[in-house]
């Protein structure tokens, strides 16, 4: 994350690498001092003392590795389900043609039939990032959601598909108009030059704000939960017996409940980039 | 005071005043959904989504300042 960061406070001003460098230090630091559930990664990194060179690179790319874990058993599900398939849907099969169609009403409402066509997309990315949420909330496990890189990838895909798709429904020139404010009348011709540069700003803010809505509520739902943890165990640290209070009980649910809402924001506001690119002006006055 | 000292205090004070704005937004937009929908209970669907993305616009906001916070700590 920190890594990630450099080039941002490059921008703003910090030319001077020393500078630069003392801030990409102490993001680095604050990074490692979140309060978070230790997960397996971390304790075998710490359990190895930094000494081998396979779990430190692990160590390193471990968002990678949970999201892999998520693939992996999300693929393994759809292998499940579709292997033993019958008209009569029972099990696996019967649960993930739910979700499935779920999804599918959820993005034709919006975006109308012809919007049949990026169900699978939207709603790959609901699954994945709902299991990636959950996934912080297994002991071991971490969330990989929790980590700037994971969300800001995701968003970038969404970006360039949502570009693309502007780029093929309205033509490189009619994706330029569409840019401008759609002019019609002379007024509307006027107020190009301010128009253009709002709407350019308000497409690279997009996945900006995408990823950093679902990382900070990520992050922020898991450093909660580990904070009352903590708080519960100190509360009994008199005893001098390893148990605690399980303070952070009631906020489990709440994360659950917070993991479903982000990943349909996502996958809704995605839907909604979608029906912005592929609507026509015909249709809207 | 302490540099260190007067930012301990001032962050979560921060993320508090964000989210006071953020609440009084969400309060009215999903009052204002919640008496859309019992009046039109057959809408309830559409009005759901929109009050779903209006809130996400709105909790952003206080989303923003918690990764500044995070960040800056």
């Amino acid at each position: 994350m920190s890594n990630l960061l450099v080039p941002f406070f490059l921008l703003v001003g910090q030319t001077e690498h020393e500078t630069a460098q003392a801030t990409a230090d102490t993001l680095a630091r604050a990074a490692e001092q979140a309060p978070e559930f230790p997960n397996v990664i971390e304790i075998l990194h710490q359990l190895s003392h930094g000494q081998s060179s396979i779990i430190n690179l692990l160590f390193d790319y471990r968002a990678v590795v949970f999201a892999t874990i998520v693939w992996l058993l999300l693929g393994f599900l759809a292998f499940l389900a579709y292997r033993k398939r019958s008209l009569i849907p029972e099990g696996v099969q019967n649960l993930l043609e739910w979700v499935v169609e779920s999804l599918s009403n959820m993005v034709v409402n919006v975006l109308g039939e012809q919007g049949r066509r990026y169900v699978p997309f939207i709603g790959t990315l609901f699954i994945y990032i709902f299991c990636m949420n959950l996934l912080g909330l297994v002991p071991g496990m971490f969330s990989p959601t929790s980590k700037l890189n994971t969300t800001l990838a995701l968003a970038i895909c969404v970006f360039l598909y949502v570009q693309f798709t502007g780029l093929r429904n309205f033509g490189v020139l009619g994706y330029i108009y569409h840019l401008a404010g759609s002019p019609r009348s002379a007024v509307e011709w006027f107020l190009v030059p301010l128009n253009l540069p709002l709407h350019i700003i308000g497409e690279l803010a997009r996945p900006v704000s995408l990823s950093l809505r679902l990382f900070g509520n990520i992050t922020g739902e898991d450093m909660l939960l580990a904070i009352f943890a903590t708080l519960g165990v100190s509360i009994l640290s008199f005893t001098r017996l390893p148990i605690g209070l399980p303070l952070q009980l009631p906020f489990i649910f709440l994360a659950i409940l917070m993991s479903f809402v982000q990943a349909l924001v996502f996958a809704l506001l995605t839907t909604i980039y979608f029906s912005l690119m592929s609507s026509h002006d015909e249709e809207r006055h | 005071m302490d540099p260190k000292t007067s930012v301990g205090f001032l962050l979560p004070l921060a993320v508090g005043i964000a989210a006071v704005g953020s609440a009084l937004g969400l309060g009215r937009a999903v009052g204002a959904a919640m008496e859309a929908m019992g009046r039109q209970p057959e809408a309830a669907d559409k009005i759901q989504t929109g009050m779903i993305i209006g809130a996400a616009f709105i909790e952003a906001l206080t989303i923003y300042a918690l990764v500044a916070v995070i960040l800056i700590k």
